[in-house]
């Protein structure tokens, strides 16, 4: 059975700039989609890329901790969001698992806040590539430093645009994602690598507290 | 023997698990918590630092000793010590507020998980391990500050963010002056760390253009475990702020760093007081008015003397009266009218809810630094201080008082209307009357306020006991 080495030697290939762009991709995907599968998925992903990038700088043992906190904050919001689905279908009388109508066909186009959230993440990307450029972080490779300000940048752009908690859940764990890749070339320390991880784990927590209250409100409004 | 400062860490942790089961029994719940935070507060004040004490017969207690956990520090300080004691008492008064203004909520448990937070980031040394707990503490914040059955809290929200947006900057300071002290040549490293650590404590502190969240968070939140936030995790910060002011004369000692702080301090309390003026719901009337009073903390801080720290632990001891007073008002405000708290939604309120409206409204004159009030010690204190030097800065802090108070004087207009219709008197039968106990709890607290507005003598030797902690100012 091969070892999470052998594992991660088989990826190796793609921990520089593939895992960069890779981030790139899941960063701008959180900021356009509102579908809450898509951005679990993304989110999911861009913690496999910055587990790659976290490679280069500590041991495989603790980048895969990392990843594995990032896999069990996916796994928290896919519950809350599944849970919070149902009891939105119970509000409107829907059964369990009554499929949706078929929607009739139409051209695809793209809401408002989807363009606005491509725009804006293009420019941020752009932005965070000459700040690459111009102003490298101390310690860390530039491919490094690019998936850093970019994970910075976007997760900052979700937060700002975003009202609904698990869209700002995003953005603040992209923001830290973004700030633990640089911070770990400089404290090695494994208490502070616990701490960030717990900080990201309660953050998580609360953002589903917040969603589950949401969803709860609404039935209630509902209800009256 | 037991090392009293993992008691201070540890046994607010086991009593809010043990208050979380008992939540059903409010009463239980709040004597427990109360308990607890009173019995902390008073051994952190009495017990000595430099011997072991039995107590009861029990194992020797040593309060002084240090403890290393995982490698880091903890190490209780003179100055911590009557930080401690004051988040203590500061967080047993809002306990016994919120017995009566939110019955069952998770702010019992979380508050007494949120002290121990806010103590270990106090003890723990270096900083980053404060800035990581502070920030824990944020984000178990939020589960208090919800309120059940309500749309997901934006001031919760805001405030995890702006503690979230924080948190590098501190932690890289640590990094930097590390630094500086390998290559004192290369003062970049310096003037980086500085940046870093007044936009990082700005964001902490609400500070304009940082405020949102203060607002927000009064605006939005269970108005008592608000208050908690603006109070006990507000005197957190500040306490770190002055501890690593003191490791840090090169700070302190700059130039800039006066004339920083009191603009600063005074666009914020300019800010506070000119929009305060401006609300028509009370939740932002109190998120503005504490925005005044960070502001005025700042100017403090800013006047560059010894004198500067004692008006800012003056302010911060005040300002629970005040804010406590507003959090209780509102929450049964709140209660009476469906969860709204605009001024034309409350109108004829305050014949159904005299001691809510009693409480709203000696907490706002509080707040608003008026005479026979807690707020106005402090306040007045800070003007007389300022005036021989900048007059303008302590016409400034007048001003925002009367800011807050113009505001506060419609809302009051508004609670003290007459029902206009018979049908609205028909309503009014409908309410049941506040229970004597609340009365009773508004009332101990409105007396409490005034006998500190009346008796500022009480809390002086206080405040420059806790300011004499701290000699980065002395001459």
């Amino acid at each position: 059975m091969p070892t999470l080495a052998d594992l991660m030697a088989r990826v190796s290939f793609l921990a520089a700039m593939p895992a960069v762009a890779g981030v790139l991709i899941t960063a701008n995907l959180l900021v356009i989609s509102r579908d809450w599968r898509l951005n679990i998925v993304a989110f999911a992903a861009q913690y496999f890329f910055i587990v790659l990038l976290l490679t280069q700088l500590i041991r495989l043992e603790v980048a895969a901790v990392k990843g594995l906190i990032g896999w069990m904050i996916c796994m928290v919001f896919y519950l809350t969001e599944r849970r919070a689905e149902e009891l939105s279908r119970k509000e409107r009388g829907e059964e369990e698992e009554t499929p949706e109508p078929a929607a009739p066909s139409r051209r695809w186009v793209m809401s408002a806040q989807a363009s606005f959230g491509l725009l804006s993440g293009l420019l941020l990307t752009v932005a965070a590539y000459t700040a690459a450029l111009r102003l490298p972080l101390p310690v860390v490779p530039p491919n490094i430093t690019l998936a850093c300000y970019l994970l910075a940048g976007l997760g900052l752009l979700l937060v700002g645009i975003s009202e609904t908690p698990m869209q700002v859940g995003f953005g603040l764990l992209s923001f830290l994602s973004g700030f633990d890749l640089f911070y770990v070339a400089l404290e090695p320390s494994l208490a502070v690598a616990g701490l960030l991880g717990a900080v990201s784990f309660l953050i998580a927590l609360a953002m589903a507290y917040l969603r589950a209250a949401q969803a709860a409100a609404r039935r209630k409004e509902g209800a009256w | 023997m037991v090392a009293g400062i993992i008691l201070l860490l540890v046994l607010p942790l086991i009593m809010g698990g043990v208050v979380y089961f008992l939540l059903r029994w409010t009463t239980v719940a709040a004597l427990l918590s109360i308990a607890t935070t009173v019995l902390l507060g008073l051994a952190v004040t009495t017990l000595p630092l430099d011997r072991p004490v039995r107590l009861w017969g029990g194992p020797p207690i040593a309060l002084g000793e240090t403890v290393t956990i995982f490698g880091r520090e903890l190490v209780l300080e003179e100055a911590d010590r009557m930080a401690m004691a004051f988040m203590f008492f500061t967080a047993a008064g809002i306990f016994f507020l919120a017995w009566r203004a939110a019955p069952r909520s998770p702010l019992f448990p979380m508050g007494l998980g949120l002290l121990s937070l806010f103590t270990g980031a106090l003890l723990i040394r270096p900083l980053i391990y404060a800035a990581l707990l502070l920030e824990i503490a944020a984000a178990l914040a939020v589960f208090a500050l919800q309120e059940e059955g309500a749309p997901p809290t934006r001031g919760g929200l805001r405030y995890l963010t702006f503690t979230t947006l924080a948190l590098p900057g501190l932690l890289v300071i640590h990094w930097l002056l590390a630094r500086y002290a390998l290559t004192p040549d290369e003062t970049k490293w310096l003037g980086a760390a500085a940046t870093l650590l007044a936009f990082s404590f700005a964001l902490l502190l609400g500070a304009v253009p940082f405020h949102t969240w203060v607002t927000a968070l009064a605006r939005d939140s269970a108005p008592v475990a608000g208050v908690f936030v603006l109070t006990v995790g507000n005197a957190a910060v500040w306490f770190l702020l002055l501890d690593f002011l003191e490791t840090a004369p090169w700070l302190s000692g700059h130039s800039h760093f006066g004339p920083l702080v009191l603009s600063v301090g005074l666009v914020t309390v300019a800010v506070g007081g000119a929009l305060a003026s401006a609300q028509r719901r009370f939740g932002s009337l109190l998120g503005y008015a504490t925005l005044a009073d960070n502001g005025a903390a700042l100017v403090a801080l800013g006047t560059h003397t010894h004198l500067g720290i004692a008006l800012i632990f003056l302010l911060l001891l005040v300002r629970p009266f005040g804010l406590g007073l507003m959090a209780i008002g509102l929450s049964g405000l709140r209660a009476r009218s469906g969860g709204g708290d605009r001024f034309e939604n409350l109108r004829g309120q305050g014949w159904r809810s005299p001691w809510s409206t009693a409480a709203l409204l000696f907490g706002g004159l509080s707040v608003a630094g008026m005479p026979v009030s807690a707020g106005f010690i402090g306040r007045w204190a800070l003007c007389r201080s300022l005036l021989p030097s900048s007059p303008a800065a302590a016409l400034f802090l007048l001003l925002a008082g009367v800011g807050v108070l113009s505001s506060l004087w419609r809302g009051m207009a508004a609670l003290v209307a007459r029902p206009r219709s018979p049908e609205n008197r028909s309503v009014v039968a409908n309410i049941p009357p506040e229970s004597h106990l609340t009365a009773a709890v508004i009332a101990a607290a409105i007396v409490a306020g005034v006998v500190v507005g009346l008796f500022p003598q009480v809390l002086a030797p206080v405040t420059l006991r806790m300011a004499a902690g701290y000699t980065f100012f002395a001459p």
